[in-house]
């Protein structure tokens, strides 16, 4: 190998993403958990997909509709721009004592959402509680039996790095096209080097 | 069936989002990031950053009761020692959660991480470490939250100099990466974002080589004049824009739909505010001379009034900016000797006050921190809030920044 060719090599393995504007904020350990319909579900299987991450309860009276709906919007946004196929939106719940399959199932209903592209994850409590560590969140009871919790959603590329935290206030569906088509084509970049 | 109960859903959501959002854009303590959740009630705990005056014993985080129906109020409540001595601490900022202060030092380049969730009124030290070691960049100064990250300026580079830079960590303290101010405009200090400007300002002061010199032999030369406007999602630095003399404290107005900020020039007694135009394009001019070396800026919640307190003439003035082109003095106080930091509650009725600026530029050993009632009429001290900085076991601490739970 010459000089160059391996110094390119050594650039392409230091990471695309050193140029990028969506640094890599960490990599999250993977995990297992379970969908709405009761089947286990692995976050790795989704590589090589864009994944957005969210965290709610079904029965929040506080962000987690504006979260979900936020959701709704920025997966229909993706659709028009032709990029949803290449995308998948994970929610994960803040309460699993209350959220079985069954009330994920129907909280879905509600919201019309397709299980093709959005899948719905709990789990035991200690699961849930691994993972949101693991992520940075958490959840407090309130006195009126609520929880409160922080509302994030989280972007990861096809390897399933950390790339992007949104709050409601900036998770706007045209940023989120932008995004997640600039991970697509870090992704492609980084194929074919 | 279906489409009448997602319509349904929608729109409720829509409203109930709408509101959220609301809540969301209200301000928390009105200087402090957008990002940061708020505080939905009266604040019962002032935790201020103080500095050993004599630099001898450990530096320390004041717990003060500020909850107006305590039999305590007024008093501090606790102290968090915080390990070391030396550090000059400075500037607080809370996490997007606000479960966790940082803490920046400029003398050490430590930061704290200090947890305030768990037990508000005995907060506890979740981590220390010397910044400069994984980013290059020494002098951290404002603690800024992104949403599940800080953001950090620096006001010096490798061995104290220039340029400066800014970081991101994690929420747990692992840094994201670094980057180094501009080669044209090498200076940093403070550090404003608005989302939905998607931009991001940032300012100038003097690198660690010449503010840890007595303020005698400080270089005035050696003090920046730029303003730098970025684009915040992509970090581009966009536009740098020239003000007076040490533009410090970056505070974008809270007026609804503003494309405008303010920013305080320390060595040139006055205000600058910089204003974007239709496409984002931004120009700085002077808004109105001040008091003698404003230092800090603080804003009501409407974006009516600024508030700059000046360091030099011991004095705080309250400034009506509601027409950016004819400024108004509206009402003046005098806390005591060189007030510096301000922290006004949310609600826009209280300012907390400290008064020590660096412990290479205080002029007295008079510490406190006091409180000013802000209503129709302008500000006025209030005679019962006087909280004594000067009688630790320790002895005197130089109280600086604020933040309220």
């Amino acid at each position: 190998m010459s000089a160059l060719a391996l110094l390119t090599a050594l650039l392409a393995s230091v990471g695309e993403t050193d140029n990028s504007r969506l640094a890599v904020i960490r990599t999250p350990a993977d995990f297992t958990l379970t969908t709405q319909d009761g089947k286990p579900f692995r976050l790795s299987s989704l590589r090589g997909k864009v994944v957005l991450v969210s965290f709610v309860f079904t029965t929040c009276n506080g962000t987690c509709p504006a979260t979900t709906h936020r959701m709704v919007l920025a997966q229909q946004a993706l659709a028009k721009a032709g990029l949803l196929d290449k995308v998948h939106l994970v929610s994960i719940t803040l309460d699993p004592a209350r959220d079985k399959p069954a009330a994920l199932r129907e909280y879905m209903r509600l919201y019309d959402i397709d299980a093709k592209h959005w899948t719905f994850l709990t789990g035991s409590p200690q699961q849930i509680d691994k993972v949101l560590s693991e992520w940075g969140m958490w959840v407090r009871p309130t006195a009126n039996g609520q929880l409160d919790h922080p509302s994030r959603v989280f972007l990861l590329d096809g390897r399933g790095r950390l790339r992007e935290i949104y709050d409601l206030q900036f998770f706007r569906p045209r940023w989120v096209c932008e995004d997640v088509q600039l991970l697509l084509n870090d992704d492609a970049s980084a194929k074919h080097r | 069936m279906t489409s009448i109960r997602c319509w349904t859903v929608m729109t409720l959501t829509a409203i109930l989002f709408t509101g959220l959002l609301g809540l969301a854009l209200a301000p928390a303590e009105t200087c402090l990031s957008p990002f940061v959740k708020r505080l939905e009630k009266p604040e019962k705990y002032l935790y201020v950053f103080c500095v050993d005056a004599d630099a001898k014993d450990n530096d320390f985080l004041a717990v003060i009761d500020v909850d107006a129906q305590s039999p305590k109020y007024g008093q501090i409540l606790y102290q968090l020692d915080l390990g070391s001595a030396g550090n000059e601490t400075h500037h607080f900022g809370f996490t997007d959660d606000r479960t966790h202060i940082w803490g920046c030092s400029l003398f050490s380049n430590r930061l704290f991480v200090i947890n305030v969730a768990d037990d508000p009124a005995k907060p506890k030290l979740v981590k220390a470490f010397d910044s400069s070691k994984e980013t290059g960049l020494t002098g951290p100064h404002s603690p800024y939250a992104l949403p599940g990250r800080m953001l950090i300026s620096f006001l010096g580079g490798k061995d104290g100099g220039l340029p400066a830079g800014l970081a991101e960590f994690t929420n747990d303290g692992k840094l994201i990466r670094t980057w180094e101010m501009p080669h044209e405009a090498p200076y940093g200090y403070d550090v404003a974002i608005n989302p939905d400007l998607n931009r991001m300002v940032t300012s100038s002061f003097t690198p660690p080589q010449n503010y840890r010199k007595p303020i005698a032999q400080m270089d005035l030369k050696q003090f920046g004049d730029k303003l730098l406007v970025w684009d915040f999602r992509g970090r581009k630095l966009l536009q740098t824009l020239t003000t007076a003399a040490s533009p410090l404290e970056c505070r974008w107005s809270l007026k609804k739909d503003a494309k405008h900020g303010y920013v305080n020039c320390a060595l040139a007694d006055s205000i600058w505010v910089w204003e974007g135009d239709a496409q984002n394009h931004y120009t700085a001019r002077k808004l109105c001379d001040t008091g003698k070396l404003p230092v800090d800026l603080s804003q009501s919640p409407d974006g009516r009034f600024l508030f700059v307190s000046c360091f030099a003439s011991d004095e705080v003035q309250q400034w009506d900016v509601s027409d950016l082109k004819n400024p108004k003095l509206f009402s003046t106080v005098k806390p005591g000797v060189e007030p510096n930091m301000l922290h006004l509650t949310g609600d826009g009725q209280r300012m907390y006050v400290t008064n020590s600026l660096l412990s290479t530029m205080d002029r007295s050993d008079d510490f406190w921190v006091r409180l000013i009632r802000v209503g129709p009429d302008g500000m006025k001290m209030d005679p019962k809030f006087n909280v004594d900085l000067t009688k630790f076991k320790t002895g005197p601490a130089r109280g600086h920044d604020m933040l309220l739970y």
